[in-house]
């Protein structure tokens, strides 16, 4: 007890700041939500109060919008993350395990590209994609993310690849293990947590990303989610329909709360252990 | 198979054996399967992402509309940008934004991670901990257009607050406001605790080897000195990689600005990025487009080296 309250008298003034921090910052989270269930007239009027009857019709009406944007975006980081895993995994296995010549070249050369900004290569890229007959398909992002997308993955994998003890990989050599299966049975399973973390990052960054689609989609039939979010809140903001805006926003940002969610436990470690530090 | 698995390191061995080593091409020969492992790797890397580099360094020389006229002209892209005066404003923005988001991200996100780490009570570390990454899960666009509603002229929350505490006077159109657009874009994300910057210094918190900290205590040092002369030399490396990540974030990501402002009012708000995009999608100069993205790349290497050489690493204890 005495231990509890010198732990509080101790944390108090910290708490204070960061609470401080936290309010400001979900501050506008919680407006938004809250708002997304008022309707356009208690706009104008009771800008601050708490809808008493929700206007359910926002969702109703954001959800005609913005869902075959969201179906899009699900197919484009799917096939995405399934990419960049498959042909990461694979990748990083061979850089981790094995001694073979031009091993330090070939990763640096793909080392190299970390430094090579997204800013330079967008304008060939899109002529490229252009000439490749792939404007207004989902090839047009999922090719590109992939390749993209593996370069992070690969370096984050590879040295956890390489942190395995050999003696697991020794014994199931002995036991007259092909590569395919110290792959599959060894290395995929162990890697679990920095799949996931590789995973999330990658639906992340590919669910987030605006320029590219902008340029190479301009189909609406095939817009992502930011296209999305982004015509429609001039739209709906425009003609100052608030509450069906704020309600689409919510509907965009419901498929990442629940991957999140489902795989919060790996994610926060995986970020704040091994895959920063390296 | 397993044959392949067990070569080991070949090259040094050899020379104790006296055998004749192994050739190179017949070890490359004998890892031939590896290499096919990684060529989807190799082969989306050089279609996707070397290939357009090079082009955009190459076509840097060229007057290009990407299609039927390409005309070599040497180095005049570039001089053409030296007395390019969108080039310049655009240039000396983004020298503010990044000054700018240079010292946020050295400070708010820096002290957050501080007073997570020196919290006694695990359990709240860790709630405090998953609180700042749940807004990381917020889609980005999302976020963006939050504060576009925040800055909107009438209905926005930022004039309906100050109208709420009675600074009517205060209130404005910031994202059209002429002197404050750029910065009404650096506060977004106030108070920028919950990304990426935090969990990376709350990391380099955490590999601080405890025998360190606790022979600061020992030799009687305040918290506060045990701050400025263990934790924050400790976690210098995550201060670094922080700089080089804003920098680089900085210098390249444009949708913020494209999507608040449009670059506008005017130009006051106009980056590089911009300037690239709308040089080459509405003006379709895309050689010109590749020798602003030439320069951008190469100012980032210079002050990625920069950083690296000047910014002092973290004491060598942290083993990585």
């Amino acid at each position: 007890m005495v231990e509890r309250r010198r732990t509080l008298g101790h944390d108090l003034p910290i708490h204070v700041v960061l609470g401080f921090l936290a309010v400001v910052t979900f501050f506008p989270f919680v407006f938004l939500l809250v708002s997304s269930f008022r309707s356009t007239v208690e706009f104008m009027h009771t800008f601050w109060g708490i809808p008493l009857v929700p206007e359910w019709a926002n969702y109703r009406d954001a959800w005609k919008v913005i869902s075959p944007y969201m179906l899009n975006s699900l197919i484009i980081s799917g096939a995405s993350m399934f990419g960049v895993l498959a042909i990461a995994s694979v990748s990083s296995f061979v850089f981790a395990r094995f001694q073979f010549p031009g091993r330090e070249f070939l990763f640096l050369a793909i080392l190299a590209l970390l430094m090579i900004p997204s800013i330079l290569t967008l304008i060939p890229a899109f002529l490229l994609i252009k000439d490749l007959n792939l404007i207004n398909t989902y090839w047009a992002l999922i090719l590109p993310y992939i390749a993209g997308g593996q370069v992070f993955a690969i370096f984050i994998l590879r040295s956890f690849i390489a942190s395995l003890p050999e003696e697991l990989f020794e014994a199931s050599r002995l036991d007259g293990a092909s590569t395919f299966q110290m792959f599959w049975h060894i290395a995929l399973p162990l890697s679990k947590p920095m799949l996931i973390t590789v995973a999330i990052m990658n639906v992340l960054s590919t669910w987030n990303d605006y320029i590219w689609p902008l340029v190479t989609i301009p189909s609406q039939k095939l817009w992502t989610i930011s296209l999305g979010i982004v015509s429609f809140g001039s739209q709906y903001g425009g003609l100052e329909r608030w509450g069906p805006m704020f309600a689409g926003y919510v509907i965009a940002s419901i498929p990442l709360i629940i991957l999140f969610t489902l795989t919060m436990r790996y994610f926060i470690a995986g970020l704040t252990s091994g895959a920063i530090k390296a | 198979m397993s044959a392949t698995v067990t070569a080991g390191t070949p090259g040094h061995a050899a020379s104790d054996r006296a055998a004749t080593p192994p050739s190179l091409l017949v070890r490359i020969l004998s890892y031939r399967t590896v290499y096919l492992w990684l060529a989807p790797t190799f082969l989306l890397l050089f279609i996707f992402n070397y290939y357009p580099a090079f082009s955009a360094l190459y076509h840097s020389l060229f007057q290009w509309n990407g299609a039927n006229i390409k005309l070599f002209v040497g180095v005049s892209n570039f001089v053409e940008l030296w007395h390019d005066p969108l080039w310049w404003e655009s240039f000396w923005h983004l020298m503010i934004l990044t000054i700018a988001l240079v010292l946020i991200n050295l400070t708010f996100p820096l002290g957050a991670a501080a007073m997570i780490f020196h919290l006694w009570n695990m359990r709240m570390a860790y709630f405090y901990r998953v609180l700042l990454v749940v807004p990381m899960v917020v889609p980005g666009l999302v976020v963006l257009m939050i504060w576009k509603f925040i800055y909107s002229p009438n209905i926005g929350l930022l004039n309906q607050t100050l109208e709420l505490v009675g600074l009517e006077m205060l209130t404005r159109p910031w994202l059209g406001d002429f002197k404050l657009a750029l910065y009404a874009i650096i506060f977004v994300g106030f108070p920028w605790v919950a990304g990426i910057g935090t969990l990376i210094y709350l990391a380099g918190f955490q590999a601080i080897p405890g025998e360190l900290m606790d022979s600061a205590v020992i030799d009687g040092a305040s918290t506060w000195q045990r701050l400025m002369f263990v934790e924050l030399p400790m976690v210098m490396s995550q201060i670094k990689l922080v700089v080089i990540l804003t920098i680089i974030t900085a210098f390249q990501n444009f949708t913020i600005v494209l999507v608040m402002t449009g670059g506008g009012p005017g130009t006051e708000t106009l980056v590089p990025g911009l300037h690239l995009y709308r040089t080459a999608m509405a003006y379709n100069r895309m050689g010109y487009a590749c020798a602003i993205g030439t320069v951008l790349f190469a100012l980032t290497l210079v002050l990625t080296y920069l950083n690296h050489r000047y910014l002092r690493s973290s004491v060598e204890f942290s083993g990585t």
